[in-house]
């Protein structure tokens, strides 16, 4: 019944076009997350589906019912905001009240449920105290409770932990997770932290300029990202693209890699898709599957810089259009000068059609 | 233990040395701002005292003696006792008390209404607005001559009357004691709902939007919404246009003494009205001034209330 459909949904500020033609299906008691750089049109369909905005082409249905015309506060979608809109000049009891009291619910049960949810969220302590002056952390607690309250079938939230400190951001992450398996709500989940929606979404829907680019689990859109823009924005460091033509050679249909200089080997699959296909590649490969060789097959290129961040440690290799990272463990030697053999995990190993930048083979064909 | 002492100690000296370094910076301040201290002590004390002084005499300027020779009718506190008993006084406060409970209000709801409408897009909005503003632009003197013209028992006020009512319609409105009233009323919301409507207007679209969504959200309809949300937001601003109105609506004459100059009879004479009087024909200074400092007091007592009602709110709001 809280499945969330959008069809050939369009938004349209004057001139400007925020979404173009999303098409997307969110099933009832999913956790989905918008994830996508700033201004891709992730709070424009937020706000569509809450009905804040209208969609200037396309339809919003919640299960079988078209939204058109149904008013934001007839929804019964809960709302997270981006800077959480919290009644300043109410207590955090008060701000927890107000959606059972616009209700008209009763008094003992606003007391039962403002009780209950201030139990679940640890607000119990801050109750009676103004919502003006309270930490960032606490407000955005009272904002997921205020909504949260009303025991919404659909629940929104846009970017609530982007205000939050690193700590407090982990531990919210858990929470809401928890929170969502709970109540079964269909959540969607606007994020521009892939962390946050890798750690929590079922799936994610990739937005880049108002487009739809990929929708999939965290680990489809990890592993087989349909285009060049999600093979970078995923991951960090993104994906390694490097350019090249399909060539054949005695160990079969094999990329060369042009300034590089070096040939790499394709998987049996890929190297049958691409063999269907004409023109120039990217050949993509992630920089956590591949390793460094002193020597040996594989692409030899100039270490340039070497970050040690702890745990691991992100080489720099090449420069401008050949330009790669590869991420080592922290006790492998790399020095900045020295050229080192990249050799990528085969069947990790990626193609993307040079001129439109999708992804050839694999899952998507 | 040894330590603790030490750091008593040292926090002790360190306290007296800023609170010297503050006792010299006032100093500095204070002498710096002594001729403008002195500046402000002539202009706002000095009469306030030469008023005080006044309203202890009979002295009145027909006695042909300065002013600051007033000590010679000396009469202590005669005038605030006659005060007391001075019916007309206490009828023209009465009035006064009147039109201001029937205009305040009136104009803080129309100024209210017009305000919401305003908050939202219309076509034509910029040219209402500047239609609804005129009032406010209107010299006060003229505003009187307009509405003494539009009530005469020939005026235009009766003509529309007559055609809306079918019969001929021919009321005396500014020579009925309770009629003359009503009319100094409309004429008085007539120039002022628009300062009200601009200053709510301001608070209005400073309510922070974002909010009010939050609230749609929740499921509060829009009365819901302007009650719990778009008015508590508004209550500084609120008690500010409240407190200007009340405190001008007090003083309240030029246009009133050019309609009715506060008759017929006395049915019309607020505070400034007979305070005119007495200045201008009775000539009784000394009395003039005891009523003007007992109206200080009243207007001052207000002006407390409401920076105090405002300071509390803002505390409330973000
Ligand atoms: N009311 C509006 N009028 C005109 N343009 C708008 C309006 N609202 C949004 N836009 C534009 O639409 C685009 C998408 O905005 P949106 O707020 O959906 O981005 P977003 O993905 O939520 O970004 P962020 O991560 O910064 O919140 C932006 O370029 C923005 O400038
Ligand atoms: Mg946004």
């Amino acid at each position: 019944m809280s499945a969330i459909r959008l069809q050939n949904l369009v938004k349209r500020f004057g001139s400007f076009t925020a979404l173009k033609t999303m098409d997307l299906d969110i099933g009832d008691g999913e956790f989905m997350a918008l994830l996508g750089p700033s201004g891709c049109g992730k709070s424009t369909t937020m706000n569509m589906i809450a009905g804040m905005e209208e969609p200037s082409e396309g339809r919003i249905l919640f299960g079988d019912r078209d939204m058109a015309g149904v008013a934001m506060g007839q929804r019964g979608v809960g709302f997270v905001f981006q800077n959480y809109a919290i009644f300043t000049h109410m207590t955090v009891r008060q701000n927890l009240a107000y959606g059972p009291r616009m209700h008209g619910k009763p008094k003992a049960e606003i007391d039962r449920r403002v009780a209950s949810i201030a139990d679940l969220l640890q607000l119990t302590p801050m109750l009676d105290r103004p919502a003006r002056g309270l930490s960032v952390n606490i407000l955005q607690r009272v904002a997921i409770g205020r909504s949260a309250i009303l025991e919404p079938a659909i629940f929104l939230l846009d970017e609530p932990l982007s205000n939050v400190d690193a700590a407090f951001r982990a531990v919210m992450r858990t929470e809401l997770k928890q929170l969502q398996r709970e109540f079964r709500q269909t959540m969607v989940y606007v994020t521009h932290d892939q962390l946050e929606a890798m750690t929590m979404a079922d799936r994610i829907a990739v937005m880049d300029h108002g487009v739809l680019q990929q929708v999939g689990t965290p680990l489809e859109v990890y592993n087989n990202p349909a285009n060049v823009f999600v093979a970078r924005f995923i991951g960090s460091p993104g994906m390694n693209l490097l350019p090249g033509k399909p060539s054949e050679s005695d160990r079969g249909l094999v990329v060369d890699l042009g300034p590089l200089g070096a040939t790499a080997p394709l998987p049996p699959s890929l190297a049958q898709a691409l063999r269907r296909h004409s023109g120039d590649v990217l050949f993509g490969f992630r920089p956590e599957q591949a390793s460094l060789e002193p020597a040996g097959p594989g692409i030899t290129a100039p270490i340039t810089i070497v970050e040690r961040i702890g745990a691991r440690t992100i080489v720099h290799l090449g420069d401008d259009e050949t330009a790669m990272k590869v991420v080592v463990d922290n006790d492998v030697a790399a020095d900045a000068g020295t050229s080192v053999v990249v050799v990528p995990r085969l069947d990790t190993v990626r193609i993307f059609d040079r001129a439109t930048g999708t992804a050839i083979g694999g899952e998507h064909g | 233990m040894s330590v603790a002492t030490v750091s008593q100690t040292a926090m002790a000296g360190q306290d007296t040395t800023a609170r010297a370094g503050r006792d010299e910076s006032a100093r500095l301040g204070f002498r710096l701002t002594l001729p403008a201290q002195i500046l402000v002590l002539f202009i706002a004390v000095f009469p306030l005292l030469m008023q005080l002084y006044i309203s202890l005499t009979d002295w009145s300027p027909l006695s042909g003696r300065n002013w600051w020779m007033a000590w010679e009718s000396w009469n202590s506190f005669y005038n605030y006792y006659d005060l007391m008993q001075d019916n007309r006084f206490w009828g023209a406060l009465w009035r006064t008390f009147v039109v201001m409970i029937v205009c305040v209000p009136v104009e803080f709801l129309l100024g209210l209404g017009l305000a919401t409408l305003f908050a939202d897009d219309f076509r034509g909005k910029r040219v209402f607005y500047s239609i609804l503003l005129m009032p406010m632009m209107v010299v006060p003197a003229v505003a009187g001559y307009m509405f003494f013209m539009l009530f005469q028992s020939g005026g235009p006020v009766n003509d529309v009357l007559s055609t809306l009512l079918g019969t001929r319609v021919a009321i005396a409105w500014l020579s009925d004691p309770t009629l003359a009233l009503v009319a100094v009323m409309i004429a008085d919301i007539w120039q002022w709902t628009p300062l009200m409507f601009l200053i709510l207007l301001a608070g209005l679209v400073g309510v922070p939007q974002d909010q009010v969504r939050a609230a749609t959200l929740l499921g509060a309809g829009p009365w819901q919404r302007f009650v719990t949300i778009v008015i508590p937001k508004m209550k500084t601003i609120i008690i500010i246009a409240l407190a200007i109105r009340v405190i001008e609506n007090f003083k309240i004459f030029d246009t009133l003494y050019i309609m009715t100059g506060g008759g017929p009879g006395v049915a019309t004479e607020t505070i400034s009205v007979y305070i005119y009087k007495l200045t201008t024909q009775d000539l009784i200074w000394g009395y003039v001034a005891a009523i003007a400092l007992a109206i200080l007091l009243v207007l001052s007592v207000v002006t407390i209330w409401a920076m105090k009602r405002m300071a509390a709110a803002r505390e409330v709001q973000a």
